[in-house]
């Protein structure tokens, strides 16, 4: 390699790195283009700049995912968290649709995720609105939810011995994925008998079904709410949704990896790198809520902590077997149920919300409880 | 108050030699040479230290025209404390005789 070449590469290299970091690091891209400037051997100044590019390059990434969000719309959306999540949702879609365009995947499929992303964020428009503070609404809910959970396993369609989807105009829909996390934002809320009874039909559906990406979201879910406070209706939950995750892992799981949805946190790098950044980085996304208003919002950190075991384990299991990659994959299940799971996230930072319960007699109602009921309608 | 982490044995080398440079300023192929680091584990190890208080930077002029001005960097009082307090394992060799910085 010719010496000038050497030196063009090397000054490639600073300015890649200048055009990539945020201007908060804007003078380290200027410090180390001038201190490979002053280096006198070419190839010295080469490795020097390619080091320091490839040191900075995580920085650079980190920054390219996460500083747009949060230069548009960081002090809206900390005072904001449920905007905050309706952005990272969509933003997780457009990089799904990104990485399924680089795939080849069916037209069909982007057409069916991003009207799922619609429904998804219309229910929340709606039910935001329309769930009301009454707890016998919720219990109801919770119910009801876990009976269609049931039905689900008892009477869903059959796939090599899982039984967790339903057929609805000709779309296959996994229930678990849209409802289980709206259940669990309400019992977080509704500690009562008859939700505690729902989230353990909840459990029996799960191990049922079998679902072990669901059963383990239950029951870390519930092991985050007994971490922050312990009642006997969460630890009985809790109990029952570690019986019921322990039973799915008895049972063989024989499904084979679905294309587009399941495994594509690694195949999508086989289609090209920017299709595996776009999973990657839209991943990362469902967990910014989470970590944003665990640094930001000290007041609701247990709702914040749940909600990221919630979707960090879905992410998990999509990483470690045939479960389907939440949001970024193909399905529209996950994209409606993650919208849903936006109710769980207090609209404005400050106002409590989630990890607290309800009070069991509503004369018993203390300050905090009362901003819960405000902070759910 | 920063939070603090295990230091990693490239950073204690790092700050030893900066503790050594003592009110001296430093510059990033110096450190890289001195401390035997490449330039991707230096610039985002001082980057932490500046954004935690325990290295200051600033912008030198050159004493030669033509040349570029370079980014200084030294330890701040926490910095040397965090230095004195994470020694490496191994006393550092002497130290080759340090270039005069450009103020």
């Amino acid at each position: 390699m010719s010496t000038g070449l050497r030196r063009s590469l090397a000054n490639l290299a600073c300015r890649t790195l200048q055009a990539t970091l945020p201007p908060s690091l804007q003078s380290w891209g200027w410090a180390i283009r001038y201190e490979t400037a002053g280096i006198s051997d070419d190839t010295t100044a080469l490795l020097f700049a390619l080091n320091s590019l490839c040191g900075l390059f995580p920085r650079v990434i980190a920054a390219q995912v996460f500083h747009p969000v949060a230069a548009l719309f960081g002090g809206a959306a900390m005072r904001s968290p449920r905007a905050l999540g309706i952005l990272c949702a969509t933003g997780a879609v457009l990089l799904g649709l990104v990485y399924m365009a680089a795939a080849g995947a069916p037209t069909r499929y982007l057409w069916v995720n991003a009207a799922a992303l619609v429904i998804g964020l219309t229910m929340l428009a709606v039910l935001g609105r329309a769930v009301t503070a009454e707890r016998c609404s919720a219990e109801a809910a919770i119910i009801a939810m876990a009976g269609a959970l049931l039905a689900t396993a008892l009477l869903g369609a059959d796939v090599e011995g899982a039984v967790r989807w339903v057929y609805i105009g000709g779309l296959s829909v996994q229930p678990s994925l849209v409802l289980l996390p709206m259940m669990l934002a309400l019992f977080a809320r509704t500690r009562s008998t008859p939700a505690t009874l729902g989230i353990i039909a909840a459990a029996l559906a799960m191990a049922l079904q079998p679902d072990r990406s669901m059963a383990a979201m239950l029951a870390l879910y519930l092991a985050t709410l007994a971490a922050i406070r312990r009642d006997p209706y969460v630890l009985t939950a809790l109990a029952a949704s570690v019986i019921g995750f322990a039973l799915t892992l008895v049972r063989a799981d024989r499904l084979p990896a679905v294309p587009y949805v399941d495994q594509i946190l690694y195949s999508s790098f086989d289609v090209h790198a920017v299709a595996g950044l776009a999973v990657l980085s839209g991943s990362a996304l469902l967990l910014v809520p989470a970590i944003a208003g665990w640094r930001r919002d000290p007041d609701n950190r247990a709702t914040y902590s749940a909600f990221g075991a919630i979707w960090l384990v879905v992410i998990l299991a999509a990483a470690l077997g045939n479960y389907p990659t939440p949001v970024v994959g193909y399905g529209g299940s996950a994209i409606i149920g993650y919208a849903l799971s936006l109710l769980a996230l207090p609209k404005r930072a400050g106002a409590r919300a989630g990890g607290a319960a309800w009070a069991r007699d509503p004369a018993d109602g203390t300050a905090s409880d009362r901003h819960l009921l405000i902070a759910l309608a | 108050m920063p939070r603090r982490r295990a230091l990693s044995p490239h950073a204690k080398t790092v700050l030893a030699v900066l503790l050594d440079a003592a009110d001296q300023w430093s510059h990033g192929y110096e450190l890289v040479r001195l401390a035997g680091v490449k330039s991707g584990t230096l610039y985002p190890l001082l980057i932490r230290l500046e954004a935690q208080g325990y290295l200051e930077a600033e912008w030198q002029q050159p004493l030669e025209g033509g040349r570029p001005p370079r980014h200084a960097y030294r330890l701040t009082a926490s910095g040397v404390q965090l230095a004195r307090a994470n020694l490496p394992a191994q006393a550092l060799a002497p130290a080759s005789p340090r270039r005069e910085a450009t103020t």
